[in-house]
């Protein structure tokens, strides 16, 4: 597990009260009169060069406390408030005072004082994250190390995510500053420092320009292509993707002489050819296979669908399958109706989504989130099989900081697994694959945000409400997906059956499910459009 | 026990005679039969030994042989057409086979096994392997005619394209 793995996991929160460290002595001396950014992002006011001294009294006051008799507590607890705890300083000092002298008087009670660990979570970025010494509460600075500087990167990342949240601009860009500099603290080649500078790259870009008009330099549909096809190259996600749902589909197709698998999103066509080669090799013989392409316009005049339907139907031929393709070009899904695909009744079609529902999640203008207009026609198609692969996280939650949390979880976690992969360019152009992903969930809001993933439980819902029925994907696809992982030279990857769906994480951290479905029939009030009485 | 002697003598005479004149080049079935049994680095060796050889290395069908001679159950009919029309037995070993198997050999616990044992595979293996076969002879039609040596893909290949292409 590499650092930045636990790093994440005490930030989630962690809440070691024992050995005391102080990692504050590596921030270069502040101006006096400066107040540390993170603690005020809390509420918290306190000046940067005395974190020192107001730790170790938090932590004196921790020990005295629970030396306490629980009399003394409750009298505490009972009293009102009377000093501000937003001088921490102060107001640590007063309390100190307080409970050595044992006074009858009021002292300042904080929300829930009687649980020694409710004090802000905050303190605990200088906490060393070292084995905890059970009951003993050691008074040693300890050196800090490496860790120390992650830990403190995530919780800037959270505090300035929070502050944009608040709409509190100004503090979140004094920390990004502040992000900036530990980014410079740290190994930005790998783990923590690498999704933390694209986060904090992301964060700021937010800040900058208002989440609604965020359009960061956009890609060619060429260029976008590139990415991809290098993410295809560089971590095995796409590729589970691909072997999964041709399996689901080739068993789906059993036994069918004509065939029509429609692509939401063609690309290069990377999944068709071992279909192909499978129906080819399939005993009783290859059926005739129409492929519909769904794709971006190309804006040059270049027919790039076309194009990648010739070099399927080369393939095709090759292998002596019976081919024909079709492209639909449309910017959005939503924009597709199903005249344009021209399904005839005889075939068995199956519907392939590589992560492209997620994308009608969002709002549109006239009327609510296109998803349910969208599985309306595909169900009205009536397909044999429809192939879901989505990501395993939930990035559309709406709040900013409920994303942004499980955003840089998920991110983290798909870069650790992408830091195995040693083959250049490929990795760095899936580390800019993966950027754009980050930066939409993160820099955009409203229409412009598409990559709204959830996770497979929502989506089960979802795809059972919109009226289909699960579809387990057998044993056949299992195996042959724990076999493609052998193939990359990583350990970390584990393939998980769940509930007939498949998922492919990084060390138990699912990241990628993928579900097959089978459309129930709607119940026919009307025996078809051109009987209607 | 003179005349046993002599016919000794005899034999040996006639098995040096024997020996001077045997070639294995002339038999090139006893040829084929050795290379069959031989490790795909083997078979690559032995393809530099002579024009002669090499030729008959090149030949298809022992590379089929140490693909998917050890498969079980016996791979159907078919397959030989489509692997002749993706790029034929010899690149399909260079390109999925061999790394296939040495991946999977590395994840065994059993180790141990050394390059010379041929596997037993399983459908699924072979499965897997023609499926990759069949998505690199597509890059390769993706990348056009410009590919360099076999080897290159064709993504580092659009990578460069995309670097010389000043459209704006």
């Amino acid at each position: 597990m590499g650092p930045h793995d636990s790093s994440i996991s005490a930030a989630a929160g962690s809440t070691s009260s024992s050995s005391s460290a102080c990692s504050t002595s590596t921030k270069p001396p502040q101006p006096p009169d400066q107040m540390d950014h993170l603690l005020a992002g809390a509420g918290y006011k306190v000046r940067s060069n005395d974190l020192h001294q107001v730790a170790e009294r938090l932590q004196r006051l921790e020990t005295v406390m629970v030396k306490s008799s629980p009399v003394e507590i409750s009298e505490l607890v009972n009293d009102a408030v009377h000093y501000n705890p937003t001088d921490l300083a102060s107001w640590v000092d007063s309390l100190l005072t307080e409970l050595n002298t044992n006074p009858p008087l009021s002292v300042p009670v904080p929300t829930d004082l009687s649980d020694p660990n409710a004090f802000p979570a905050n303190i605990n970025m200088y906490a060393n994250h070292a084995p905890q010494v059970h009951g003993e509460f050691s008074q040693q600075v300890v050196a800090p190390f490496e860790e120390d500087v992650s830990i403190q990167l995530v919780h800037v990342l959270m505090t300035c995510a929070e502050a944009v949240q608040r709409g509190d601009l100004s503090l979140a860009g004094l920390l990004i500053d502040d992000l900036q500099a530990l980014l410079g603290r740290v190994n930005s080649g790998c783990g923590i420092g690498k999704v933390g500078s694209f986060f904090v790259d992301a964060l700021s870009r937010r800040i900058v320009n208002s989440p609604e008009n965020a359009v960061h330099a956009d890609l060619s549909a060429y260029e976008n292509e590139i990415l991809y096809h290098h993410y295809y190259e560089a971590c095995p996600y796409l590729k589970f993707a691909h072997f999964t749902a041709n399996q689901a589909i080739l068993e789906a197709f059993d036994g069918q002489d004509c065939v029509h698998v429609i692509d939401f999103n063609l690309m290069q066509g990377l999944q068709w050819p071992a279909l192909i080669q499978a129906l080819a090799l399939r005993p009783g013989g290859p059926p005739l296979l129409r492929l519909t392409g769904i794709g971006p316009p190309s804006p040059d005049g270049r027919d790039s669908l076309r194009e990648i339907g010739l070099k399927l139907a080369e393939l095709a031929r090759s292998v002596n399958v019976r081919f024909a393709f079709r492209g639909v070009a449309a910017s959005r899904l939503d924009d597709v109706k199903p005249w344009m695909l021209q399904v005839s009744p005889k075939e068995a079609i199956a519907v392939n989504s590589i992560m492209q529902l997620h994308r009608l999640l969002g709002p549109n203008s006239s009327r609510g989130p296109p998803i349910d207009l969208v599985l309306d026609w595909i169900r009205d198609l009536n397909p044999r099989i429809l192939m879901v692969v989505e990501q395993e996280s939930n990035h559309n939650q709406p709040e900013f900081l409920d994303r942004f949390t499980e955003a840089l979880y998920y991110y983290s976690t798909m870069f650790d697994s992408l830091d195995v992969c040693t083959a250049q360019p490929e990795k760095a152009l899936a580390e800019l694959y993966i950027q754009r992903e980050i930066c939409n969930v993160v820099c955009c809001e409203g229409p412009v945000r598409v990559e709204r993933h959830e996770p497979l439980v929502r989506w089960r819902d979802r795809l059972i409400n919109a009226g289909f029925a699960p579809l387990h994907l057998g044993s056949n696809a299992f195996k042959q997906a724990r076999m493609l992982l052998t193939l990359f030279s990583a350990e970390g990857y584990s393939v998980e059956e769940n509930e007939g769906c498949l998922t492919l994480g990084w060390h138990s951290r699912p990241l990628i499910a993928a579900s097959a479905w089978q459309a129930i029939p709607k119940p026919s009030t009307t025996i078809g459009p051109i009987n209607h009485p | 026990m003179l005349q046993i002697v002599d016919i000794n003598g005899d034999l040996e005479r006639e098995t040096k005679k024997l020996e001077q004149n045997f070639c294995i080049n002339d038999h090139v079935d006893l040829l084929i039969e050795v290379l069959q049994r031989l490790d795909g680095r083997s078979l690559a060796a032995a393809a530099c030994v002579c024009r002669q050889w090499c030729s008959i290395v090149r030949n298809d069908s022992l590379w089929e042989h140490l693909c998917f001679g050890n498969v079980s159950p016996p791979p159907s009919i078919g397959i030989r057409s489509v692997v002749l029309a993706l790029g034929g037995y010899r690149r399909l070993y260079m390109v999925c086979v061999r790394p296939v198997a040495s991946q999977l050999k590395r994840r065994r616990i059993d180790g141990g096994e050394s390059e010379v044992v041929r596997r037993v595979w399983n459908r699924h293996e072979v499965e897997l392997s023609l499926s990759l076969f069949c998505v690199e002879y597509y890059e390769r039609l993706l990348g056009g005619g410009g590919v360099v040596g076999g080897e290159s893909r064709a993504t580092s290949l659009k990578f460069l394209c995309k670097a010389v292409n000043v459209s704006i």
